[in-house]
């Protein structure tokens, strides 16, 4: 994937640079606004990487620039002010996360893999049918169902497991399970998390040979078919 | 802001409040003056009047009963009688009355009808009515006479028509009501009027105050081109509104700055130790190292965001939305629940529905998981933890309540200081910024926070 990252932060740049080039990714990089707006517009960028606070362009200008030509690739603001107000104004400027520094690489590559593949899933709502191996929810009729056996689960355990079928395959982090399911925007002192997710692998992994929920060390979850 | 609540529910409630207005209760203060006023001015005039004219008439009868008695010596019966018929018939003394009465009080000469029975001393003024031709009708009149006797017990009435008297009397007195109920009706019109100038512009000061106290510093009070005292506080109050503006939007630029700067190092910090690592063998002594240096960078990040976080709430600058309280508490509950379970804490809820604030979903969600996660800190295995929501659906009460050992009354005050870790509580992990920011997050709703013993146990009550 082409990746745009737009950071003045030199240091902060060339680590992400790198982190992202070792997953595979092909990056180009921007030390201020107009530079970046200048690449974004004139090379296939498939996600942008923009932080806040830049030089020369802001990193909100930025966006709402690329949005209002009609640029509709995944945004991913990062922000080294607050996330309380500011999360809503810089989603409302048209990106699509929103990661307040500082922040985890894990974290950082978990939510640009998830911005791309919502970039490539189309219109994900109107999928009602949701299969991984032998695990199959129904998001019409609210059925959950493993190899033919039917699984119980509370309202908010069927949202995690969808949001994690969602993202099957994909590292899904703690912070992003409180966001998506739950849309809370905090950092729990307690493992409140972890819970819910032991509690949805009791459910669904837990008569079963091939466990499906893993736990990825320190980063957070993901719903993979082991090969 | 009960008067403003009030004033703005309803076309009766808005008549109500009018009668609540200054100017309404000066103005009906004033018309009852004028009405006294004006009572006591045409009362004392009729008096003058009354004494005036009574008093005239009054001697006019009475020179003429002295000189009927006289004359009576000196005429005799039949000249007399004559001569009182004379006088009756007479027209150019208007409104004189006689009536000259046999010892059986039987009329023998005179124009009053009939000797009228009224029981009083000789020499007595009395009054009474007689009917007199009006055109083709009759009218009674009201007569003030005097009755003496005659020699040969006859009996004599002179008098006089003083109903003219008593129509003016009785015109001045319908004025006078007149001129008091106007008087009244003017005042109260009058009231009313200026009443609902001053709280149309009392209900406009008092909704753009609302607003600003809901976060909105750009809101400014209405002023009308008038230079009358409210004109001027809205716009003395106007220019106090634009320093607080000032100095609040240099606070939260310096916050934001304050952030940014160490944000942005923390982030440098964090990419170095993390680049590093990825370099490292695992469980080498380096790494090791960076590995600290990484969970200190996020134990730094935890604090900055909470210290921020309450920073932010003090300024007021948040946005405000309408946040659905009773779903915020009960996916709270139902987020730690398990959590609580784990330990063998019960997380019993009473959440009340409907509840709605205008404030900040996340800010709010951040108060109530340090309540909770203060709970289940504190809370011995085995526990319970109750989350109660009551109250009305605009000013509900969170209640937040453990089985812990609490915290003892003297220092309740204290634990909402920053940065205050009581002794106990140094065992358990934590920055001490827990309770501070539920304080600052419940100031910025305009909620009031109260610590009380839940025997045994803390209890945490928001009152919104």
């Amino acid at each position: 994937m082409h990746i745009l990252i737009v950071e003045d932060d030199e240091v902060a740049r060339d680590y992400l640079a790198r982190a992202l080039g070792e997953v595979g990714h092909t990056v180009d990089v921007a030390a201020d606004g107009l530079d970046g707006l200048h690449l974004a517009s004139s090379i296939a960028v498939d996600l942008a990487i923009v932080d806040r606070m830049l030089p020369k362009l802001d990193g909100l200008a930025l966006v709402q620039s690329l949005r209002a030509t009609g640029r509709k690739m995944p945004v991913l603001i990062l922000s080294a002010l607050g996330d309380v107000d500011d999360r809503i104004t810089g989603l409302r400027a048209g990106g699509d996360d929103y990661l307040t520094k500082p922040y985890h690489m894990s974290e950082l590559l978990a939510r640009v893999d998830a911005l791309a593949r919502r970039g490539n899933s189309g219109n994900a709502d109107a999928i009602t049918k949701l299969k991984l191996a032998d695990l199959e929810l129904d998001r019409m009729t609210r059925r959950v169902v493993r190899n033919g056996k039917k699984i119980e689960l509370t309202a908010r355990e069927f949202q995690l497991l969808e949001f994690m079928m969602r993202h099957s395959g994909q590292v899904v982090t703690r912070t992003m399970l409180l966001e998506g399911v739950w849309d809370y925007h905090f950092d729990p002192q307690t493992n409140v998390i972890d819970v819910h997710i032991s509690r949805l692998r009791q459910a669904i992994d837990k008569d079963f040979d091939k466990p499906l929920l893993h736990t990825v060390r320190g980063a957070g979850y993901s719903l993979r078919e082991d090969e | 802001m009960d008067g403003a609540r009030r004033r703005s529910s309803g076309p009766d409630q808005r008549f109500l409040g009018v009668l609540d207005t200054s100017p309404f209760r000066i103005a009906i203060v004033y018309s009852i003056v004028f009405a006294c006023g004006a009572a006591v001015l045409l009362g004392a005039v009729d008096f003058a009047v009354s004494r005036v004219v009574d008093g005239s008439t009054d001697n006019l009868i009475q020179a003429e009963v002295q000189g009927l008695r006289e004359l009576y010596l000196v005429l005799s019966r039949g000249d007399f009688i004559e001569m009182v018929e004379q006088r009756s018939q007479d027209q150019d003394v208007r409104g004189a009355v006689y009536l000259m009465v046999d010892p059986q009080l039987r009329p023998v000469a005179g124009n009053v009808p009939a000797w009228p029975k009224i029981d009083a001393g000789e020499g007595k003024w009395i009054q009474f009515k007689v009917s007199v031709p009006f055109g083709d009708e009759t009218r009674e009149h009201e007569m003030r006479a005097q009755r003496f006797p005659l020699p040969g017990g006859y009996r004599m009435l002179v008098g006089h028509d003083v109903q003219e008297r008593q129509d003016v009397k009785n015109l001045m007195m319908r004025g006078l009501i007149a001129a008091v109920v106007l008087t009244l009706l003017l005042g109260l019109g009058g009231g009313f009027w200026m009443g609902r100038r001053i709280l149309a512009q009392a209900g406009a000061i008092s909704a753009v105050a609302t607003q600003i106290m809901r976060g909105d510093l750009s809101q400014r009070l209405p002023v009308r081109d008038a230079d009358d005292e409210i004109n001027t506080l809205a716009r003395e109050i106007n220019s106090m509104l634009d320093k607080i503006e000032q100095l609040t939007l240099a606070m939260r630029t310096v916050l934001d700055s304050a952030a940014h700067d160490l944000r942005t190092p923390l982030n440098r910090l964090q990419a170095t130790a993390e680049g590093a690592i990825s370099d490292l063998a695992p469980g080498s002594a380096a790494r090791r190292v960076l590995e600290r240096v990484s969970t200190e960078v996020d134990g730094m990040r935890g604090t900055l965001d909470a210290l921020l976080r309450i920073a932010l709430a003090e300024t007021g600058t948040v946005a405000r939305e309408s946040v659905d309280l009773s779903e915020l508490v009960r996916s709270m509950v139902e987020l730690y629940a398990p959590v609580g379970e784990e330990r063998g804490i019960a997380l019993e809820s009473a959440v009340a529905t409907g509840a709605h604030i205008q404030g900040s979903r996340q800010l709010l969600a951040q108060a109530l998981a340090n309540l909770l996660d203060n709970a289940i800190k504190f809370t011995p295995d085995g526990g319970r933890i109750r989350v109660l929501l009551r109250g009305s659906s605009t000013e509900p009460e969170v209640i937040v309540e453990d089985n812990g050992p609490g915290i003892p009354a003297d220092k309740r005050e204290v634990v909402l200081g920053r940065r205050v870790r009581l002794d106990e509580a140094r065992k358990f992990p934590g920055s001490g910024l827990g309770l501070s920011l539920v304080a600052a997050v419940t100031k910025l709703h305009g909620a009031r926070l109260v610590l009380d013993d839940a025997g045994p146990g803390l209890r945490v009550s928001l009152k919104f």
